[in-house]
């Protein structure tokens, strides 16, 4: 068990002559967290990954690692170790020398190493496999290969490209869990890179969800989730029905934007947002599909969307309920599965209901793009 | 796409057939010349099935001479070839954008050039550094080999690199930035995970440049200087005197070459069977065996049975003795023409009187360029026949002179049919007179 | 990243010893065995054909003398032009082009079948085939030829037994020997580019055009030809340049009245020692070859990154 070693980006840009792949990056990583970075392919999260682990240098800033920094620094003195995101397993070598090769390059005699092997091979559950090639491992026991390949070399940090995203899902589900308990073992730093919401949410420490080269949001998975910095974030993460119109009036906190297709809509300001949204400015409403509801009582003084139920999906966990707004606004709402009977059925008008804390209104911007 | 039309199934193989006869009946023929008692590498008419051949070939000095020096050279080709090859595609693959396209085509120009501007380049440039250098002109820079090995490998070099490429498409250079990530240092990655990934491509850019080298006649004719190569003595003897032992040199290469190719193609196979059952190459061939093994592998199966033609004839060679059928032939042929004898042999003392007049003239160089057919050395007939033995003479006087090649008795085909003392025109130093 | 030298990137990237052979290896082949000999040979080919003591003397100066020799011929002559040399150039590369589409026509069709069959032990029996004539020495296959097409050779011999001629008939003055002998030399560089590319074919594309009532022909003009028309011209290139510079078939094969520009170069070497002479010729057969291999990929719409695959 080793103390986790912290990362600190500051102010760090990286170009690729006029394209620019991050944009001022300021990232603080605790010690020994597991630290997720989020976003759609070609958000620049890989490029910030391979700066940590020195494939590239960034064309301003600093990249520390433990307070150290890391100019000048290859990736073969780094105290980092990258899980590709194809694996990169040698694939000539047994699995046993790959997972101490880094020990080989060291010049570690051939007895040490194996045995060195063995009791990595033990921890990912693998024992006796070491003889084996690694094309006749399957999915699951060539990532896990490759985690004991980047732990053997002791590394402070140990960074993850995407290195489920080649499994099944009940594979990837299971990965997960036991990612995140090699990391409460060994104590380490992870940085881990993903497109997969799911991935990030039920793993990570701290989240950054990034776009275009920027950083938009760094957060636990909760605030992510519930209180997101921007429009994008809001609906990157999750689902979310977006309503846009412009802010009415603001009062302690709480807003009322009256939206283009759905009347006036009460709800809370998101914490980003606190300061900046004034009345008259241009604006989104975002309302989760599980915070809609329908109505109890039609008349009160509550948000009220009316809609009429076009499509139903049934998922087993939850009832989804696709619905039509007032001038074909299209709306998702989420019902979860009791057992009791569904008041909904097609082509029913109905009228639905929101909770104003759970739903968020944010300064006009861009969406993420399904 | 299969076409179940009947016509165009004949056709179809029709076409195979014409289209293989003429790839393999040359060679075929030439194979089987070699075997034939005639003095002249021919099918037909066929007198008598011979190993003589043999005999005459590993008694020629200047083949097993050629023999030597194409093994040298292909050894220095080799090794500079892969050597630059190697370099080359490395580079390729990391140059410049801008300047791939360019770099590109200066690599693979020497496959384009001709063998002929290739050889005299390395020709006039090499002597022009010898002289440069105030060098002797028998220095190692003049020698044939050093040239030879420099001039084949420009080309050659192109080919390596190609394989090289070829193989470096389907490397991951995901691999070595692990390597590197794992803290192995560049000379480490290259070492331990590149240079394995290639060394098949290395193994078959080797042997194509082996190859390559070994049959290189266009570049190596310029440059060969005193150390003629294989390809170099043959192309002297098939210009300017011929006898079948040549076809038997074709017949091993060719024989060699099956040989090679079935052991590949098992090897291939085996290698696919393995990988379909799951298990490692060595794993396979460590429970060899052979009935099972067979079954899916027919280049096995005609292995096999090259093999045991090859043993049987060996034995065959051993036992067999052509001489009984010589005299045999030789009979018949007397009595057939024993009528044009007298013709035959005042035609003889004509031809040989000529032959005394136009004696000193071999040794001009004119001569040994285009050659005249009358005045070839009568390396092949010797004796009190003389010229009228001589191969091209048959060649010209046509089915006739078979009864002459007879009467000349079987010692004429067995005297060496390069190192007579009207063996030295050809050598190559007259020709750079 | 920052704007490095590409050469300090180079060797942060190999390290200093893969770094230093790479440069070595490669600026070697380059310069020494590539750039430099072919320069040199050009600067020879402006030279007057000097005895070693003048050369680098006064008289050593450049002179268009031999290149003017191969136009007009020697000086003094009746004829205008320098007919004989000319003539064999031109039918050098006439006799070249035929060859090299002989060898199209006569490897295509084996090409596509081989490159659109599944495979099988059949197929892979006639690749292995294909490759046995081509490790056997190139004078050897032209000895072969000689002994098939000579006055005394299996074919006359053949013909004359069965009484179809009464003399035999001159296979190797008529270029007959010599066209098959080229022909069979470069079959595997016109087969091997174009089958690797009809290999990669979606074989539903000629099922849907046939499924669309196409001709055969019409399939192999709308879909077959273009789509492998990066393998045909990277075979035609090899084809054409390989023939033109053949040296051992048309010494071997060739009649006696008809002489390849090769020989010709070949002779100013070795017969008459006149080396910036030959370097003159063998130069304007590298530039000629190239204009028309160049042209023809532009008429094609080929590029240079299609060869040698």
């Amino acid at each position: 068990m080793k103390d986790g070693v912290s990362i600190e980006l500051q102010d760090v840009w990286i170009r690729f002559g006029d394209f620019v792949a991050v944009r001022e990056a300021n990232v603080h990583i605790d010690g020994g967290s597991f630290f997720s970075f989020l976003g759609p392919s070609g958000c620049g999260k890989t490029t910030i990954l391979r700066s940590v682990s020195g494939f590239l240098d960034p064309s301003e800033g600093k990249i520390l690692i433990g307070g150290k920094d890391m100019a000048g620094i290859g990736p073969n003195k780094r105290p980092t170790a990258l899980i590709f995101q194809n694996l990169a397993l040698f694939p000539l070598m047994k699995v046993w020398e790959n997972i101490t090769f880094s020990l080989e390059v060291q010049g570690v005699g051939k007895a040490a190493r194996r045995k060195r092997a063995d009791e990595l091979l033990d921890m990912i559950a693998l024992t006796g496999q070491g003889d084996k090639l690694p094309s006749e491992l399957s999915g699951g026991q060539k990532q896990r290969v490759a985690i004991a390949r980047a732990l053997c070399a002791e590394p402070d940090v140990l960074l993850l490209d995407e290195p489920l995203s080649a499994l099944d899902l009940k594979l990837r589900q299971h990965m997960r869990t036991e990612l995140r308990q090699i990391q409460k073992r060994v104590g380490i730093t992870f940085i881990y890179i993903t497109h997969d919401q799911g991935e990030a949410l039920t793993m990570s420490d701290s989240i950054a969800v990034m776009r275009h080269g920027i950083i938009d949001q760094i957060s636990d998975g909760e605030a992510i989730y519930d209180d997101p910095a921007t429009p994008f974030v809001a609906s990157f993460v999750g689902e979310n029905n977006v309503f846009r119109g412009k802010v009415k009036s603001i009062d302690n906190g709480m807003a009322v934007v009256a939206t283009n297709r759905t009347g006036d809509l009460r709800c809370r300001i998101g914490t980003a947002a606190l300061g900046n949204l004034q009345t008259g400015d241009d604006a989104m409403v975002f309302i989760r599909p599980e915070a809609l509801s329908i109505a109890a009582d039609a008349t009160d003084a509550g948000n009220h969307i009316k809609a009429l139920v076009i499509n139903e999906e049934f998922e087993g966990l939850a009832y989804h309920v696709f619905l039509e707004g007032d001038a074909g606004k299209e709306i998702k709402m989420s019902i979860t599965n009791q057992g009791k009977a569904r008041e909904t059925s097609m082509n029913k008008e109905l009228v639905l209901e929101f909770n104003p804390e759970q739903a968020i209104v944010l300064p006009f911007g861009e969406l993420a793009s399904e | 796409m299969k076409s179940n039309s009947p016509l165009i199934k004949i056709f179809l193989g029709l076409y195979l057939v014409i289209f293989f006869g003429y790839l393999l009946g040359p060679l075929v023929i030439m194979s089987i010349t070699g075997f034939n008692s005639n003095g002249f590498p021919r099918v037909a008419p066929w007198e008598c099935l011979t190993f003589e051949w043999f005999e005459v070939l590993s008694n020629d000095k200047r083949i097993i001479n050629g023999i030597t020096n194409s093994f040298i050279v292909g050894i220095g080709t080799v090794i500079l070839s892969v050597v630059m090859g190697l370099a080359g595609s490395l580079v390729l693959i990391q140059i410049w954008p801008k300047l791939r396209s360019t770099y590109y085509t200066i690599v693979i120009a020497p496959i384009l050039i001709p063998g002929v501007v290739l050889g005299i380049s390395t020709l006039v440039f090499w002597d022009r550094i010898n002289v440069m250098l105030g060098f002797s002109s028998d220095s190692f820079l003049h020698n044939g080999i050093f040239q030879t090995i420099l001039g084949q490998s420009t080309f050659i070099a192109s080919y390596c690199m190609l394989v090289f490429v070829a193989r470096l498409q389907r490397f991951d250079t995901g691999l070595t930035e692990a390597a590197l990530d794992l803290g192995a240092t560049n000379a480490q990655a290259f070492r331990k995970i590149l240079l394995p990934f290639l060394r098949p491509a290395i193994a078959s850019a080797a042997v194509l440049a082996f190859l390559a080298s070994f049959e290189n006649y266009n570049t190596t004719t310029f440059t060969f200087g005193k150390f003629p190569t294989l390809t170099i003595e043959l192309a002297q003897k098939v210009r300017y005197g011929i006898n079948p032992s040549i076809s038997v040199l074709a017949f091993i290469i060719v024989a060699l070459t099956i040989i090679g190719a079935l052991s590949f193609e098992i090897y291939q196979r085996r290698k696919q069977l393995a990988l379909a059952n799951g298990a490692p190459v060595g794993s396979v061939s460590g429970n060899f065996q052979l009935p099972k093994f067979m079954r899916g592998n027919p280049a096995s199966i005609v292995l096999l049975l090259v093999a045991l033609g090859g043993f049987s004839s060996i034995w065959f060679a051993n036992v067999y003795s052509p001489d009984a059928c010589k005299v045999e032939v030789r009979e018949q042929k007397r009595l057939i023409q024993q009528e044009q004898i007298e013709a035959i042999k005042q035609q003889q003392l004509l031809r040989q009187q000529e032959e005394a007049q136009q004696g000193p003239d071999i040794f001009s160089p004119d001569n040994s360029l285009v050659p005249k057919t009358d005045s070839e050395p009568a390396t092949q007939g010797g004796g009190s026949f003389g010229n009228v033995f001589a191969p091209q003479n048959l060649d010209e006087a046509g089915p006739e002179s078979d009864a002459k090649e007879d009467a000349g008795g079987s010692e004429a085909s067995t005297t060496n049919s390069g190192n007579s003392t009207f063996g030295n025109v050809f050598d190559p130093s007259n020709l750079d007179q | 990243m920052k704007s490095k030298g590409f050469m300090t990137d180079f060797f942060e990237r190999n390290g200093l010893a893969l770094g230093l052979y790479l440069v070595l290896a490669v600026g070697f082949w380059l310069v020494i065995l590539i750039i430099l000999p072919q320069l040199s040979m050009l600067d020879f080919s402006f030279r007057h054909h000097l005895p070693p003591p003048e050369m680098g003397g006064p008289k050593d100066v450049y002179t268009l003398e031999h290149y003017k020799f191969l136009v007009l011929g020697a000086q003094g002559s009746d004829a205008s032009y320098n007919v004989v040399d000319l003539g064999v150039f031109a039918r050098t590369l006439f006799a070249a082009l035929f060859v090299t589409l002989l060898d199209l026509a006569l490897c295509y069709p084996l090409a596509y079948y081989l490159g659109q069959s599944n495979g099988g032990g059949f197929v892979r029996v006639l690749v292995l085939l294909l490759i046995i004539p081509y490790w056997v020495n190139e004078i050897l296959r032209a000895f072969a030829f000689r002994i098939i097409f000579g006055d005394s050779g299996v074919i006359n011999e053949m013909l004359m037994s069965m009484g179809v001629i009464d003399a035999p008939l001159d296979f190797i003055r008529e270029n007959i020997a010599l066209y098959s002998g080229l022909g069979y030399a470069y079959i595997l560089l016109m087969i091997f580019p174009i089958y690797n590319v009809i290999e990669s074919l979606d074989r539903n594309q000629i099922e849907a055009a046939r499924d669309m009532g196409s001709p055969w022909w019409r399939i192999h003009w709308r879909i077959v030809i273009p789509y492998a028309k990066p393998g045909i011209s990277s075979g035609c290139t090899m084809v054409f340049m390989l023939s033109a510079g053949a040296l051992a078939a048309p010494q071997i094969l060739g009649g006696p009245s008809s002489l390849w520009f090769t020989q010709i170069i070949y002779q100013w070497f070795n017969q008459g020692g006149n080396w910036p002479r030959g370097a003159a010729y063998a130069i304007v057969l590298l530039s000629v070859c190239i204009i028309i291999v160049l042209s023809m990929m532009r008429l094609f719409k080929v590029k240079m990154g299609d060869l040698g695959k």
